[in-house]
């Protein structure tokens, strides 16, 4: 492929489960899917590492895992991306101590651009591990993932209702006693989904000021992901912790203000741990992203247009995979490695091949 | 108790309109529209919900489930699947149950600080209109 996308001087695209809304994948050339892709390679029970196959999918590879008795530290909403998707556009669930999943690519194999195959791992080549981990498929696709597990346990997931200022008035609290947390805030009412999930025993075991409304045992790939049926845009941006609950409420004011009339849908807070990787959301910053969603049968873009100003001027990063409007010259000042990443795309990729207009228009080639 | 289905399966509402304006703490104060849907049957109530709307398409199937010998109600403002109904415009609604249930409709207005509620019942529709039964 590699060999006849260079003879033709055309590109290749690499696509995951399409999960993503911006146009990364968009090609008239040659789309690469994976999906065949899939299964386990290998593992080692000592370091807890495990090989996987790049097609394989989130669900897949927690049924794999459980197996073993490991586990992925956290999962995202839906279960249905390829590991590499979710890795290469920063997928992430909640947890103020959890990092995004690409965090757990210790190792890989990696085709580049020009056809040759490489093996990196975070100890024999940290500076790569960290470019490819959220890479958006633009320096080669991969052959192989090794990824760090975690021990098996049994988890509690809980959902309580309440009235959002309940929840942030307790927001420091429900952050910091709960492995994972993330809430709902309903625009049209003022009320807030409480999530919950902690290894059973352990995280708040009530919610005073709630009403309990799900509760649910199990593994942790059963119980995180949701199955989801309805259609939806969404705009998500990554905010420091510090300014997240004052750009919340922004949010929150901006909404009720002007936007009610047509959205309902709801806004979703989460909390991530920082990274290294160069191009994730997270970069050396403890976040809070915040999610705007809306029903893709009603009017988003002027919605988004006008919430955006808010996420950028709290110093937010969006999501690879969702919609935004920034391109190479407001988003390089906000990834203090991103020369360095582009520098390694171009020894990677010298002649583009892993390039279309948007990825040009995003790193500004 | 009364252990038998009353009322009927189909009932129509045209007077919605739900004020984008609302004043007084949420969700109990927030200008709203609300269904109360009574089933004094053993069985569970299926709702189908459509919406209408002075112009363009009509919306749904919004659907909701009143259990058996319950009362539920429900504000319209917060369907949202499959999508918001948007406030500010005058909309109307048919409302189809699998079993017999009684739908009471009441408005809150609260655009202004001196508050207003008033409730009607649903239009019920029974095979003697028009001769015929919807759906």
């Amino acid at each position: 492929m590699i060999i006849r996308a260079k003879n033709e001087q055309s590109n290749i695209r690499i696509v995951g489960a399409g999960h993503s809304s911006m146009p990364l994948v968009e090609t008239k050339q040659m789309l690469l899917r994976q999906d065949n892709l899939h299964g386990l390679i290998d593992y080692d029970m000592q370091t807890k590492r495990v090989k996987l196959l790049p097609g394989t999918n989130i669900r897949e590879a927690g049924e794999i895992l459980i197996k073993l008795r490991l586990s992925m530290h956290n999962t995202g909403d839906v279960d249905y991306q390829n590991l590499s998707g979710a890795f290469g556009t920063g997928t992430h669930g909640s947890g103020n101590t959890l990092p995004n999943l690409s965090a757990m690519m210790v190792g890989c194999r990696v085709v580049d651009g020009t056809g040759k195959t490489h093996a990196f791992t975070l100890e024999n080549d940290p500076e790569m591990i960290h470019a490819l981990r959220v890479s958006l498929g633009a320096l080669g696709f991969f052959t192989e993932l090794t990824i760090q597990t975690v021990q098996a346990h049994r988890f509690t997931r809980k959902e309580y209702y309440t009235h959002i200022t309940a929840c942030l008035e307790n927001l420091d609290e429900l952050i910091d006693n709960n492995l994972m947390f993330d809430f709902y805030w309903y625009p049209r009412s003022d009320g807030a989904k409480l999530r919950l999930c902690n290894p059973v025993g352990e995280g708040m075991s009530n919610v005073g000021y709630g009403k309990l409304d799900k509760e649910r045992e199990g593994w942790l790939y059963e119980i995180l992901p949701k199955e989801r049926t309805d259609k939806f845009e969404e705009m998500e941006y990554a905010l420091p912790r510090e300014a997240a609950v004052e750009c919340f409420n922004e949010v929150r004011k901006r909404i009720k203000a002007k936007h009610r009339q047509y959205v309902g849908w709801r806004v979703l807070f989460r909390t991530v741990a920082a990274d290294d990787s160069y191009l994730s959301p997270f970069y050396q910053r403890g976040s809070v992203t915040l999610a705007l969603l809306q029903n893709h049968q009603l009017e988003y873009q002027k919605y988004f247009e006008d919430m955006e100003p808010i996420l950028r001027h709290f110093g937010g990063r969006p999501h690879w995979g969702k919609k935004h409007s920034l391109t190479a010259e407001e988003l390089a000042p906000l990834y203090p490695r991103w020369e360095r990443f582009r520098q390694i795309r171009r020894e990677m990729d010298p002649q583009g091949i892993f390039l279309n207009d948007y990825l040009n228009k995003i790193f500004g080639l | 108790m009364k252990d038998d289905a009353f009322g009927i399966k189909v009932w129509a509402l045209s007077a919605g309109y739900i004020p984008l304006k609302s004043n007084g703490k949420e969700p109990d104060f927030v200008s709203q529209d609300k269904m109360a849907v009574l089933n004094t049957g053993r069985e569970d109530a299926h709702l189908k919900l459509t919406i209408y709307f002075s112009d363009g398409e009509t919306a749904g199937t919004y659907e909701l489930t009143v259990q058996g010998q319950r009362v539920r109600a429900f504000r319209v403002n917060d369907l949202i699947f499959p999508h918001a109904i948007p406030l500010g415009v005058a909309y109307g609604c048919i409302i189809e149950s699998d079993v017999p249930v009684v739908v009471q409709f009441t408005k809150l207005y609260s655009t202004q600080d001196d508050l207003a509620l008033m409730g009607t019942t649903a239009y019920g529709h029974t095979e003697n209109d028009n001769g015929k039964r919807r759906g």
